[in-house]
């Protein structure tokens, strides 16, 4: 039971080769640079949301959020550069830091009034799907410009998406700050034991607080980022990515007490999700079945880390 | 409470033997903890059991209410056999209560919803729970015994007394006749203390047997018709009401190990520079006006009974909570405490509860040293991997943790390697004082001793350690000085003195006659 700390990534990467070897076999237009680089795009934000989302998860929270949020910034960022006529930097600019607010302020309410943050952010989730319609005034709108804001999502840099790299920075950073920074440390801490942690000089409010604005933050990226690349903003623009951000996570081997977590797992997660899709729609699978093959996958994901962690608590009671 | 009101018309009552356990042995894997123990109790008694920790009075209670079972012995309960293989449910159908120390009851439901619950009562036809019915019922029954209670109140509305009182009444509506209640008084205020005496007396009047269980010498003193001492897992003596004193029954748990070291301690008195300067500070509800120096290099010991006001104390003098009035010098400054500037200025704690409290279970024994210690592995934010190690390395060897695998996940090590754990995390640092609480609870022996060793060799280097202990033998041989705490004050100073446990004992129990000393 030793030595497993950095295992998921790896199980995962076995995983995923094998899947690749296999979707190889299956189908020639598989293994194309085309097709490879339209799954990692499909999941791109996905792993922007993950990166901040797997904050509040470590701290044993949620957030729950996400897809409301994105949907309002990507609004609000529209709002910003052709209603108000600013300039796309300061709109972008803005725009994160209002998600990092929102964020905050599920923080403040999860940390200081001690409510449980699924029902805090089930809530936020609600309201901030109807200060969008409030704001788009109910319609799908369209972004035609300034030609740089729409080249975050649609151009390319390299033969690769724009989005990819972005998404490829935020992870590496959400990475780094989780493994090898004392907020990060201190995050897995009050997951695994908040009054042992508080104990030992962490403050868990003020953890908690920064993990929701992290959230908060990295939503408002991806909202920007949809509106970028689908050209349009509409209140329901990301609803339900919130539960995908979420199978990423567990997929990726964060704990659903808290505790322990990796983006780059998560990563991996999405990225197994989005090859065994594409694999179905390879095959000539109809849609309708791929729902329940993803299921079945994250069942199977969670009964695996389950097993893992039954390991970790099982003796210890004793 | 006058002497008039302890064991009132106990003579009149019939000597019915209501419960009886003959020879009863009991051992987890190896150590035996009760070593042939007889012990009964009388219809309508107040029985009271008492003993240092680990004399073995949970583990007959366990046995008595089926938690665990025994390996030998028998018991007769109300003229039945109790077969060997006996559980909870068991207990509880033949008569047998337990008032947990942390209460059953369910939050959120209903007074009358928690003592009917699993036996509510149906209307007829359409089987679904008859409401007015089951409050009906249950409020005749707090009628009946006339408890302070509403039957439709929310459990959550209730403080911890009226939360016990409703147990009770579970209990009662079980047609329980023998109630146990074990440390019931820990959390209550004196006069919710004087309102479960009463319904303790009450429930002896209609014939109900209580066992009660506490450190509380007056309690013992003030309820009980009999008392049973245990010590070391034997049975020491059956005391009837004309032997009961608080002096006699101290005297009988703690035995007459006088010669071993362990109980009989000199105290010499370290004599350094004042390290803290703690003046009158009080925490309401918790201690009031609590003044003592503390010297470079010194143990000082914190002695007391579970709720007089010691954990609190260290607590907030570590600054986990707050000090309501007086002043806190540290090093010769004012010092306001809070935990960051604490630990920022050398200071550390090691709290009551290691699991709930002191690790950090899914994680390695790297990372939960470096927890407290983020300032040295990242001075400037970014961990550095090679600092945190060698930290790892320097804490597992320094106190012998094992396996001394830095990588080795914390909630799967024994006990005693989880303390150690919790030890080493503060070892690497430059402590100048130290906060201990109940270092040794649940440790087997051989840890217990490398422990004591640390504690030692800490303060031989100067390191100042308050020590807050229930181990009497713990306290009186690690201590240079001892501090009695009795709800909430410093009743007794030892220093410079013999020592021993029951010395601190009857300190702690408020005994203020002076015992001679065998010094």
């Amino acid at each position: 039971m030793k030595h497993k700390a950095l295992s998921t990534e790896i199980k995962l990467l076995a995983v995923l080769a094998g899947l690749m070897v296999a979707l190889s076999l299956l189908s020639p237009r598989f293994l194309t640079i085309d097709n490879l680089t339209n799954v990692v795009w499909s999941v791109c934000l996905i792993g922007i949301l993950s990166s901040g989302a797997i904050y509040p998860r470590i701290t044993g929270g949620i957030d729950l959020s996400l897809g409301s949020m994105a949907a309002l910034t990507g609004i609000i960022v529209d709002r910003f550069m052709n209603h108000m006529g600013l300039h796309w930097i300061p709109a972008i600019l803005l725009t994160i830091l209002i998600g990092a607010l929102i964020g905050l302020f599920n923080g403040f309410i999860v940390a200081k009034i001690k409510v449980p943050a699924f029902v805090v952010t089930m809530a936020a989730k609600t309201y901030l799907y109807g200060i969008a319609l409030v704001v788009s005034q109910g319609a799908m709108m369209a972004i035609l410009k300034p030609r740089p804001f729409l080249e975050i999502g649609t151009g390319r840099l390299l033969g690769l998406p724009n989005p990819i790299y972005l998404m490829a920075v935020l992870v590496a950073v959400s990475q780094f700050v989780l493994r090898k920074t004392a907020f990060g440390r201190k995050v897995m801490a009050v997951g695994a034991n908040e009054t042992a942690a508080q104990l030992s000089g962490v403050d868990p409010d003020r953890i908690r607080i920064v993990s929701y604005t992290i959230s908060g933050a990295t939503s408002a990226i991806g909202g920007v980022v949809l509106a970028s690349l689908t050209q349009q903003v509409f209140a329901a623009a990301a609803s339900g990515i919130e539960l995908d951000v979420m199978t990423a996570l567990v997929i990726g081997g964060t704990s659903p007490v808290g505790g322990r977590g990796s983006v780059a797992g998560a990563l991996l997660g999405a990225i197994m999700v989005a090859f065994i899709i594409n694999g179905l729609n390879l095959m000539n699978i109809p849609a309708p079945y791929h729902p329940i093959v993803t299921g079945t996958v994250i069942l199977m994901a969670l009964l695996l880390n389950e097993g893992q962690f039954k390991g970790k608590f099982g003796r210890a009671a004793a | 409470m006058d002497v008039q009101s302890r064991g009132m018309q106990g003579e009149a009552r019939s000597r019915e033997i209501l419960l009886s356990c003959k020879g009863i042995v009991k051992s987890y894997n190896g150590p035996i903890v009760l070593d042939h123990v007889d012990f009964s109790v009388y219809r309508g008694e107040v029985h009271s059991l008492v003993g240092e920790n680990g004399a073995g009075k949970s583990t007959l209670i366990k046995i008595i209410t089926g938690a665990t079972n025994r390996n030998e012995g028998d018991i007769i309960f109300d003229g039945k056999p109790i077969p060997l293989e006996f559980s909870r449910r068991d207990a509880q159908a033949a008569g047998i209560a337990c008032i947990y120390q942390e209460l059953s009851l369910i939050p959120g439901m209903t007074v009358a919803q928690n003592i009917f619950l699993g036996k509510e009562p149906l209307m007829r036809g359409v089987r679904i729970i008859d409401k007015k019915a089951m409050n009906r019922m249950a409020q005749d029954l707090i009628d009946r015994y006339q408890f302070p209670l509403k039957a439709t109140t929310i459990i959550d509305d209730l403080s911890i007394a009226h939360r016990q009182l409703a147990e009770i009444l579970k209990a009662l509506s079980d047609k329980a006749s023998l109630m146990i209640m074990d440390e019931p008084t820990s959390s209550l205020t004196r006069t919710e203390v004087e309102m479960l005496f009463k319904i303790i007396h009450m429930l002896r009047d209609q014939n109900i047997s209580v066992l009660y269980v506490s450190h509380r010498m007056e309690e013992v003193y003030h309820l009980s018709d009999r008392v049973t001492v245990l010590r070391d897992g034997k049975l020491v003596d059956v005391l009837e009401r004309d032997r009961i004193s608080p002096a006699e029954i101290i005297r009988l748990m703690i035995g007459h190990k006088l010669e071993e070291k362990a109980v009989h301690h000199r105290l010499v008195p370290k004599n350094g520079p004042v390290v803290l300067e703690v003046r009158n500070i009080t925490s309401l509800g918790k201690f009031e006006d609590i003044s003592f120096d503390l010297h470079e290099g010194e143990i000082l010991g914190i002695g007391g009974l579970v709720g007089a006001g010691r954990t609190e104390l260290v607590r907030a003098l570590y600054g986990i909570d707050p000090i309501d009035a007086g002043t806190v010098r540290y090093l010769g400054k004012p010092y306001v405490p809070s935990v960051q500037k604490a630990i920022a200025s050398g200071i550390g704690f090691i709290p009551e509860e290691r699991r709930r409290q002191g690790i950090l279970p899914t994680q390695t024994i790297r990372t939960n040293i470096a927890i407290t210690n983020l300032d040295v592995i990242a001075p400037r934010h970014v961990t550095s991997r090679k600092r945190e190690q060698e930290l790892a390395m320097d804490g597992i060897k320094v106190c012998n943790v094992k396996p001394a695998d830095p990588l080795h996940l914390v909630g799967n090590l024994s006990g005693g390697n989880q303390q150690k754990v919790v030890l080493a995390k503060w070892l690497v640092r430059n402590l100048r004082l130290l906060f201990i609480d109940e270092p040794t609870v649940g440790i087997d022996i051989g840890a217990k001793e490398e422990i004591y060793e640390h504690i030692q060799r800490l303060a031989a280097s100067g390191v100042s350690i308050i020590l807050v202990s229930s181990d009497l033998p713990e306290l009186t041989r690690l201590s240079d000085r001892v501090l009695v705490l009795r709800k909430g004050r410093i009743i007794k100073e030892f220093k410079d003195c013999v020592l021993t446990g029951e010395k601190i004992l009857r300190a702690a129990s408020g005994i203020t006659e002076e015992v001679e000393d065998e010094a």
